[in-house]
Parts: structure tokens; sequence; C-alpha cells
């Protein structure tokens, strides 16, 4: 597999602001790469510098094997789907789709044509006439999209292109984006916040913080595996429960910072004595008998029928999910039992995850 | 009191002013069309009582009006295209980057909108004759006014370029356009109108331009009408109602350039801020 895009050491200065760190990133032809992580982490940055709108400070980008450093962005051959959409809006719905090829001076029958099959492609046929201002917020992402499309690019790169669409639009376009994506057999880097689509749409998924790639790899990779703190209260919804702790003289269980002092066993032997942050998440902690597991408080139910989400009252508070309904109140006690196999430790120093010891 | 009598109030008092405002102009239409003796009646009368329509004719032969319009149309025209010229890549660049440079510009900028023409004239004068403008007399105008526009233009102008996304910019760049073809392609017409309404407010400013033209232009058949106006005027003028004739021929067209346009120029103006 020959990597369509490629970065190498890239560093980005905005004056004395490092706004991106040594990034290193292979993305191979047809791959599906997604970039999260909180705001201002960077993720725009990394992508304008692909798309040649940014100039990087050191460092190399290479696509499809051209170093292109020093290209502008028409030089590049990428397609962009800004979040705001970017529609030019003295032109129409066919004038926006067509003005890269209109640039390149195509014949007119060649313009007209892939005009009318990309129209086709996003479902937006019926609108070629109409300008931006008369297209709805779904419209317009389409639009942005077909123009993206039409280019039939090396990458397509997108920042955030669901944000400003309602909820149940954002799932639906979620999986016509990644169709797509497939049935072109494109290469596609894209930004979001959300992690919910990063998971669901990507092959591949980069999570970013302060300028660094804190993570990548594949979804379930980062689930299953997070290497640091960071990415494990990052990835994965309702968010990782964090305890402090100590891990016992045998090393193969991990007494918890909270009331009574709890032993939880561990799946393996780690450095006895070491101070440690243990990671649960809400999904892996299940309600058992009143004769094991952790005692805690009820504090807060939240249902929404499929699933619910009980807060525990304790320092720091643990949540936990449960399928369907439940019967538990605010106020009852609960007693939960902890898989050892989805136990995550991680260093209290260095918020590394802790590899297990044998 | 209620809001309604309030308003009734400040409307009121609004119209007083603006009657207060207008009465001037008022009263060089009524001045125009008045007889010599009607002009110096005691109390005067506020409507002419035969309309003296004559004047009109009279003054635009004996004056020579045709050539004084002519040559005001000439720096007016000039004054607009070259600061619309130079004005706008300039507000471009003032409105698309951002540093310490920029706004000291953007300062230096609107220190020169402070400046009086009647302070600027003479170090212009001494400097223009110098390097032989003064021999182009209107060119030398053209150029002095313009330079007294240019702030008021960029100003507005920059606002105008600053209401387009920047983000429309990249993605004509991504789409495959140069700079300057993004500039030209995208920018521009999306600028459009802000760009349109500040170079006619430009021309009217210069339409009715007086002191660089007064000290510049010796010539008569090079003086815009505003020049011709004063020279009319003098100290134991009588002809009120041919002055005023005049001064009528010289502002209705500006006027109602200005009431017909007022729409756009409104519109063109505040297109920034209401988005
Ligand atoms: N032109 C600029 N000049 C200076 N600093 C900038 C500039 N553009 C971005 N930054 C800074 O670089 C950092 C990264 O910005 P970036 O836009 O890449 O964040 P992001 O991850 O896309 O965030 P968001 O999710 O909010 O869009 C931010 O701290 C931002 O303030
Ligand atoms: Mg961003």
């Amino acid at each position: 597999m020959t990597a369509q895009i490629e970065l190498k050491n890239v560093e980005k200065y905005y004056g004395a602001y490092h706004a991106l760190k040594n990034i290193d990133l292979s993305i191979a032809k047809g791959q599906f790469v997604a970039l999260v992580g909180p705001s201002g982490c960077g993720k725009s940055t990394l992508l304008r510098s692909l798309a040649g709108l940014e100039t990087i400070t050191s460092g190399a980008i290479h696509i499809a094997g051209e170093r292109v450093n020093d290209l502008p962005p028409r030089k590049r051959d990428v397609a962009m789907v800004f979040q705001s959409y970017a529609l030019y809006p003295h032109m129409n719905v066919m004038d926006n789709l067509t003005y890269s090829m209109r640039l390149k001076r195509k014949p007119r029958a060649e313009i007209e044509a892939a005009a009318k099959e990309v129209a086709e492609t996003i479902g937006l046929s019926h609108l070629l006439d109409r300008f931006p201002r008369e297209l709805s917020g779904g419209q317009r992402q389409r639009v942005a999209m077909g123009r993206a499309i039409i280019r039939n690019p090396k990458a397509f790169l997108f920042d955030e292109p669901l944000s400003n669409l309602d909820a149940s639009l954002r799932v639906h376009m979620r999986k016509e984006v990644r169709a797509l994506h497939n049935r072109l057999g494109a290469t596609s880097v894209y930004v979001t916040h959300d992690q919910i689509e990063a998971m669901t749409m990507a092959d591949h998924v980069v999570v970013m913080r302060d300028g660094i790639i804190e993570q990548q790899g594949a979804p379930l990779d980062l689930y299953a595996h997070p290497a640091n703190q960071f990415v494990a209260g990052f990835i994965g919804s309702p968010a990782m429960n964090f305890v402090d702790a100590r891990i016992s003289e045998s090393g193969e269980a991990a007494r918890l910072n909270l009331p009574g002092e709890p032993l939880i066993p561990l799946n393996g032997s780690y450095p006895p004595g070491r101070s440690v942050i243990v990671g649960l998440r809400p999904e892996h902690l299940s309600v058992v008998g009143p004769d094991a597991g952790l005692a805690l408080k009820v504090s807060m139910v939240e249902s929404v029928g499929s699933a619910s989400y009980i807060s525990c009252s304790a320092t720091p508070e643990l949540s936990f999910v449960v399928e369907g309904t439940t019967r538990l109140r605010s106020g009852d006690s609960v007693h939960l039992a902890i898989d050892p196999d989805h136990v995550h430790v991680f260093d209290a120093k260095t918020r590394l995850a802790i590899g297990v010891v044998n | 009191m209620s809001i309604a009598w309030t308003n009734r109030m400040l409307l009121l008092v609004a119209l007083g002013l603006a009657a207060l405002y207008l009465f001037p102009l008022y009263w060089m239409y009524v001045t125009s069309l008045k007889t010599g003796s009607e002009i110096f009646a005691t109390p005067p009368g506020m409507f002419p009582a035969s309309p003296q329509w004559s004047n009109f004719v009279y003054v635009w032969e004996t004056r020579n009006m045709g050539r004084f319009l002519w040559n005001s149309t000439i720096i007016a025209s000039g004054t607009m295209a070259l600061t619309a010229i130079l004005g706008t890549g300039c507000a471009y660049v003032l409105a698309r980057y951002r540093n310490g440079w920029i706004d000291l510009a953007l300062f230096l900028v609107l220190m020169l909108q402070v400046l009086p023409a009647s302070l600027m004239i003479t170090p212009i004068f001494v400097g223009f004759s110098q390097i032989g403008l003064l021999n182009y007399p209107q060119l030398a105008v053209i150029l002095a006014v313009t330079a007294k526009a240019m702030p008021f233009f960029v100003v507005l102008v920059r606002a105008t370029f600053m209401s387009v996304p920047g983000e429309l910019e990249e993605a004509a760049l991504v789409d495959g356009n140069s700079r300057i073809g993004a500039f030209w392609f995208i920018v521009l017409p999306l600028a459009r109108n802000g760009i349109l309404v500040s170079a006619i407010l430009i021309f009217m400013q210069a339409f009715g331009e007086f002191v660089y033209s007064k000290s510049m232009i010796q010539a008569s058949e090079l003086q815009p009408a505003s020049v011709g106006l004063n020279t009319f005027m003098g100290p134991n003028t009588t002809e009120w109602g041919n002055i005023m004739a005049y001064a009528t021929i010289y502002v209705t067209p500006i006027l109602a350039a200005f009431v017909l346009l007022q729409r756009r120029i409104v519109s063109g103006l505040t297109s920034g801020a209401l988005k």
C-alpha cells in the first residue's frame, strides 16, 4: 500500500505560537481518516496545511508521492469542504459545482455531463438554477460536497462539514458521506470534534491535543487500548471514569482511593506500590448482588429508553450504563462489579497507559 | 407620556431640524426665480410672484456654464477613476491582513482625512509647481482631490471587503484559482455594490470641490463650476437671482442623482453591517 498523503515532522508556528508539533502521519490510498480533538488543538490548521492555505514552518508534506510544501493550493489537486460551505453567493448551484472545471477551461459538453452526474449523485438535479441563499442548510451542504466530488481530486479534505446540520440530518449525512467515499474510492481526511462521528466513519482515527498527535489507529483499537488518559477520556461515550488508586503488593490488584479503599482485581501483574489512575468505562461496570463489588449510592438516573445512564456519588463521580430502563432511583445503594479484562491503568504522573508486566 | 406621543414629538423635532437644514436650498430655488425687486423686498416673499424662468437661459449663455460644468465633470470623473483604481487594492490589503503595520497604515490613512484642504493647499501648491505639474492644472487638481478623497474611500471599501468571508476566497484557491483570480472573480463581484456606491460619493464630493481648483487653475476656460460661481459673486454683486440660477443648475443634477440612488447608497453603505 502506497501512502496517498504523507506528513513528516511537520511543524507550524503562528508567530511564537506553536500550533503543530512534530506531526507524522501516513494516509493510504482509499483510507478515510478522521482528525479529532478538542477545540483549538490544531485540526483545522493541519487540514489547511494539507490544502496549501497555510504554509508549514518545517517538515514535509507529500501528496501522491509529490512533495507539495511549496505548491499553491491550486497545484495540489485536493478538494476541501468548509464548515461554512463557502458556496459562491453570486453563482447558482450549477456554476458553483462547475467552477473548478470552468477554471480549467474544460469543454462545455464535458462540464455539463459532469455536473449532471454529480447533481444526481448528491440528489440536487432539480435545484441547479437556485442560488445558495435559496437553499436549506442541508442542501447547501450537499452542493459543497458536490463541488468537491466533481473534481475527482487526489484527496478530499473535510473541515467539520456536518456541524451546522441538525442532529438527525447529521446522522444521515454521516452514512452518506462514508458511502460516497467508498463509491468514489477516494482518500479522505475528515476533521471533527465529535468522537462518535470519527469512530463511526473512519478507518483510522487521529486524536490530537495542543498541536500533537496523542494517538492514532483503528477506531476500536483506540477504544480498547488508549495510550494515555486523554485518549481514554476522549474516545467513548459516555466518558470513561477515572479513579486514583495504588497497585497492591502482589501487583495483581488495585486499591481504589474511595471510601473503604476497595480492592479490585487486575488482569496481569503491575509494578507493586505504584500510584496509578484506574480507568473504568461506564459500559463495563455491571450491577451485582449486595455482597459483592463496589458499594455506591446513586445520585442521578438519566434514561433514554434504550439505555439508562446512572451516576453514583463518589469523588470523583462514577457512572455506569445499563440496558433499557432501570428501577434504580436517586438515593438507592448499588453494588458494581468490575470486569478485570476491561480495567485501564495509567501512571499517575505521566498519564500514560501502563502495560502489563509479565 | 405614552410611547406614541414621544414618537410624535421626536418626529416633529426631526421635521423641524430637516426644515432648518434644507431652508437654504429652498431659498436658492426660490431666489433663482424671483425678479430683482422681489429679492430685496421687505418682508421677503416665500414664493416668487412671477417665476423668472429666463434667468436660467440667461445665466447658461452669458456665464458659459456648459464649459464650467464640463470641466467639473472631467475633474470629478478623473478623481473617481483614480480613487477607485488605487483605493480598491489598498482597501483589500487593509481588510485581509491583520498586524501592527496594517494598524499603523490605517491610522495614517485616517489621519489624512483629518487635515483640511485649506491647510494642505500651500505645500501641495509649492510641491506641484516645483515638479511642473501646474502646467496641467486639471490633472494637478485631480491628483490633489484624489489624495484628499482617498481615506474616505479606503475606509468605506475596506468595510465592504471585510464583509466578504475569507473562506470564499480560500475555496476558490482550492478550486484551482490563483490569488489574483480569486480576488478578481470572487471577491470583487461580491464587493461591487460597496465599491460603486463609494465611487459615486467620491464623484459627488469632487464635483463640488473648490479650494484646490481655485488655487491651482488660473485659466478660466479650465475652471470647474464651483470656481465659476465664485467669480460670479464679486464684492458688489446685486444679481442674486442670476447667481442662484447658476447655483441651481450646478447642484440640481447632483441632488437628483442622490435622490434617485439613495436607496442603493444606503444599502451599499450598510450591507456589511447588516449582512
Ligand atoms: N491565523 C492564526 N494566527 C494565530 N493563531 C492561529 C491562527 N489560526 C489558528 N491559530 C491558533 O492555532 C490553534 C489551532 O487552531 P485550529 O483552528 O487549527 O483549531 P481546531 O482544532 O480546528 O479547533 P476547532 O475545533 O475550534 O475548529 C488555536 O489555538 C488558534 O488560536
Ligand atoms: Mg477548526
